[in-house]
């Protein structure tokens, strides 16, 4: 189990982004994170991946625990390799200029054991378009290619958790839903996830947990069938729920109620 | 036309030297975004590390062109560790302003070492003096020529036939992702200044070789600047080619034009082919076409 205990975090040593998040990801469960934006998503992820640093974050406060052990401290080197937590991070984060297999192979490279064309396989298994493309730069691939390339990534670095920070970004509707199949598929087959994601509705739907995450804290919590009902997240971030059209006037007030959450 | 042949030979040979030492700037580029300015006193140290090994302690050459090299990427790793890691995540400027002063210390290190007389420098390989009719191929020439090209074929073949070639390219284009996804960039980073230092050490015993050695060697270090930018500051193809055309554009006008009363002209050749590259390709004859979505 993952869990982010009262966790605050600055950047550049004085601004701060996370000001108290807690939550839990259980074993084999998807665990949902929306927010709007600049709410902390992104921070989050960095800070349980290990990736603070590159973008001179510090965590000040709380902790992260894989099962009792902390990952603070750790870098996403050490992350990846000892507790099989892989950061898939916004932006389809594949190498452009290497070719679709090559970046599967960049991916294998903290790994030593002789199961890695075994596992190249696998990831063709999953995204069966990938091993057309196996030669071309990945670059020149479509963003949906590249999407299902950064998942297949993620996969050669043999996880058990996988963070995914808004899989869906910039990709039609279509491709979003296939994406979401296949994370649905891969935490049936095991894998623990957490998804943080724009795109609520999509996401609460095929998952266990939600939470959602405003100026740095976590206001809400709860299963997310039971997120999808809430009706503050549908008015919010599902653009439902709301009877009439509410005046920006009326918005502005409710915001303010919200804040106790 | 024997002239003729006996010139474009002389500078294909000399041209894959140059090459060898546009490579150590490329690979270096393409990683920190850092123009290696101490090249010059990387090819010094490299060579005295060298000459240490080899006339100091008299080793075969075989075992001390290895154990120099190492030496030299050692040094390059070191430089890293000290100067370049601290910037990282800085512009690629503030490490090109680093390498500045990397130079001068270095530079001032090896004169307070070694001394600024110059050191004979002779290696006896195999003469493979190449003599047809009236057509000469000195050894040295020969030898710099074929060992900057097997070095410059090694580190191809490392960059890309093996798992490290892939980890350097992948670092190379987005240091953030290569971690995201388990590669430590930071030591991936040393590995290539040490590669770097190597390449260089190759060329600087190359080019010593011709000569004598001393602090005023580095000045040949300089020829990687027309080299990598006619080439592309971030094509390893375009290295070769580069150093190829200066060594040739070198060749051609110290045999044709010089005679005509330009003496010395040979040295600004490659500065001004340069000027007439970047007027029409300015990213250089094989700078990355950026990959751009639309």
């Amino acid at each position: 189990m993952l869990s982010v205990e009262n966790l605050r975090v600055v950047y550049h040593d004085v601004i701060s982004i996370l000001n108290g998040v807690s939550l839990k990801a259980h074993n084999g469960e998807i665990s949902v994170i929306i927010g709007a934006n600049g709410a902390g998503k992104t921070t989050l992820l960095r800070a349980i991946g290990g990736m603070l640093d590159i973008y001179e974050g510090d965590i000040i406060e709380g902790d992260i625990k894989v099962g009792d052990t902390s990952l603070r401290g750790l870098d996403s080197t050490d992350i990846i390799k000892k507790y099989g937590l892989t950061y898939v991070m916004e932006d389809r984060p594949v190498f452009w200029y290497l070719t679709v297999e090559e970046n599967l192979a960049a991916a294998a490279y903290s790994r030593w054991d002789g199961a890695v064309k075994a596992d190249m396989e696998r990831v063709f298994g999953y995204f069966p378009i990938l091993r057309n493309l196996r030669n071309q730069k990945a670059g020149y691939t479509s963003g949906g290619e590249q999407q299902m390339l950064a998942i297949g990534m993620s996969l050669m670095t043999r996880p058990k958790i996988i963070l995914f920070d808004e899989p869906s970004l910039g990709l039609a509707p279509l491709v979003t839903q296939e994406l979401f199949r296949i994370i649905q598929r891969l935490n049936e087959e095991g894998l623990t996830i957490v998804l943080v994601e724009q795109n609520a509705h999509a996401a609460l739907r095929i998952g266990h947990r939600g939470y959602v995450l405003e100026n740095g804290r976590v206001v809400l919590e709860g299963s997310a069938a039971a997120l999808l009902e809430n009706e503050d997240v549908r008015e919010f971030y599902l653009g439902a729920g709301a009877k009439e059209r509410r005046s920006y006037q009326d918005a502005k007030r409710y915001k303010r109620r919200k804040r106790w959450l | 036309m024997i002239d003729l042949i006996q010139t474009l030979g002389a500078g294909l040979l000399i041209g894959f030297v140059y090459g060898l030492l546009g490579l150590g700037i490329v690979i270096i580029f393409r990683a920190s975004e850092a123009f290696n300015f101490a090249i010059g006193e990387f090819l010094v140290v490299g060579s005295f590390l060298f000459y240490i090994f080899f006339f100091d302690l008299h080793l075969p050459f075989i075992i001390a062109l290895p154990l120099g090299l190492l030496a030299s990427a050692a040094v390059g790793a070191l430089v890293e560790k000290l100067s370049i890691k601290p910037l990282l995540g800085r512009s690629g400027l503030s490490m090109t302003i680093i390498t500045l002063g990397l130079a001068s210390v270095l530079r001032a290190l090896v004169q307070l070492i070694f001394g600024a007389h110059s050191y004979s420098f002779f290696l006896d390989l195999p003469d493979i003096t190449l003599e047809v009719s009236t057509l000469l191929f000195p050894s040295e020439r020969i030898w710099a020529g074929l060992l900057s090209f097997i070095a410059f074929g090694l580190i191809i073949f490392l960059l890309f036939r093996t798992r490290w070639g892939v980890a350097i390219r992948a670092t190379s284009e987005s240091q953030p992702k290569a971690m995201a996804f388990g590669i430590d960039a930071r030591f991936i980073l040393l590995i290539v200044w040490a590669l770097s230092a190597m390449c260089i050490a190759v060329a600087g015993v190359m080019i010593s070789n011709f000569g004598a050695l001393s602090y005023l060697t580095g000045i040949a270090g300089l020829r990687a600047i027309p080299v990598v930018l006619i080439g592309g500051m971030d094509s390893i193809g375009g290295a070769l080619i580069g150093g190829l055309i200066v060594g040739l554009c070198e060749a051609l006008v110290g045999s044709y034009v010089e005679p005509l009363g330009l003496v010395g002209f040979k040295d600004v050749a490659p500065y001004l082919l340069l000027l007439i590259v970047l007027f029409i390709r300015p990213y250089g004859l094989f700078g990355t076409v950026r990959i751009e979505r639309v």
